[in-house]
């Protein structure tokens, strides 16, 4: 547990905490990286689960899940991995609970692409800015207008639905689903580019 | 014009706790606020969590369930530790007694070996 470099555990990152965990085995450092997520991990299960005590008790099981976990694989990405852990415990939790309650979760594996959207690098800056702009003209008009208030005339979403009449759900799906068509779309764009 | 290309950027910001409970409680400014919404557009986790977050009737009793949850994992951490100290100390210790033993035996048989040289 004596490492050097940062000299208090919040300075370290999640992926310091995680190696040294790897180097010692040492189960104080999870103690430091678990806790930073704690408010995150109750949240995504009171959306699932739709119970606060169940909320709860979900997240202690997704700790001690994790603890378990941790000590046999190697995990690279600890909030990917974590959100999907907490996710997959939900789930189970909702099929045994199966005729009790219809289960709610059909956009449980929708929005992960966001996880992993990145900019693309190769390309020159205002190549990118005219391919985007270009990709924002092929969007759907809810999608454009959704986007447009957002990143560029930075909006909150409260305003977004008093200025589109949208509700908050679907401002936030037409943001998401804008945001990943871009995607799409560029990505495209850069795979014929290069043929 | 070049916000359109913070669009698919990915700040990959470590989650602001603080933040997320001010976002919660309608404490930030209106740039602050935009700020925290992008990390939620940008993130599927930290939106499932404020959608999540928001349901729970009393927001002031959060911060007792993040507690609990807190102690919990820490208590559970600690009787591990202790676990693993115990069983490491009690293997130490077992060492030093069949060591002791060993040594013990060794003076008796050269006591009695040199005894009856000694007779010889």
């Amino acid at each position: 547990m004596h490492m050097n470099r940062p000299e208090r555990f919040s300075e370290y990152s999640d992926q310091q905490l995680l190696e040294n965990f790897y180097r010692d085995g040492n189960t104080e450092w999870l103690g430091h990286l678990l806790p930073r997520y704690t408010l995150l991990l109750l949240g995504v299960c009171m959306k699932y689960l739709k119970n606060e005590e169940e909320a709860k008790d979900c997240v202690q099981q997704v700790f001690l899940k994790a603890i378990t976990e941790l000590s046999k694989y190697k995990v690279e990405y600890f909030k990917a991995w974590i959100y999907m852990v907490a996710k997959n415990h939900c789930l189970m939790k909702l099929r045994d609970q199966q005729g009790k309650r219809a289960v709610e979760v059909n956009d449980i594996h929708v929005q992960t692409v966001d996880e992993t959207l990145e900019g693309n690098p190769h390309l020159e800056k205002d190549e990118l800015l005219d391919r985007m702009a270009g990709a924002l003209e092929q969007l759907n008009a809810e999608q454009k207008q959704c986007i447009i208030l957002f990143y560029l005339e930075k909006r909150s979403y409260h305003e977004i639905t008093e200025i589109t009449g949208f509700s908050l759900m679907q401002v936030k799906s037409y943001i998401q689903n804008g945001k990943r068509n871009l995607k799409i779309m560029l990505d495209k764009k850069a795979k014929t580019g290069k043929q | 014009m070049s916000d359109l290309l913070n669009i698919l950027s990915n700040s990959n910001k470590d989650i602001d706790n603080q933040k997320l409970m001010d976002y919660l409680a309608g404490k930030l400014s209106a740039q602050e606020k935009h700020e925290f919404e992008k990390q939620m557009a940008e993130s599927a986790m930290v939106n499932d969590a404020v959608e999540g977050l928001q349901q729970f009737r009393d927001q002031k009793k959060l911060d007792t369930y993040v507690e609990q949850l807190h102690k919990q994992l820490h208590q559970h951490l600690h009787q591990k530790k202790r676990r693993r100290t115990q069983w490491f100390e009690w293997k130490q210790d077992q060492w030093i007694l069949i060591a002791v033993i060993v040594v013990l035996l060794l003076i008796v048989i050269a006591y009695v070996v040199i005894k009856k040289l000694g007779h010889a």
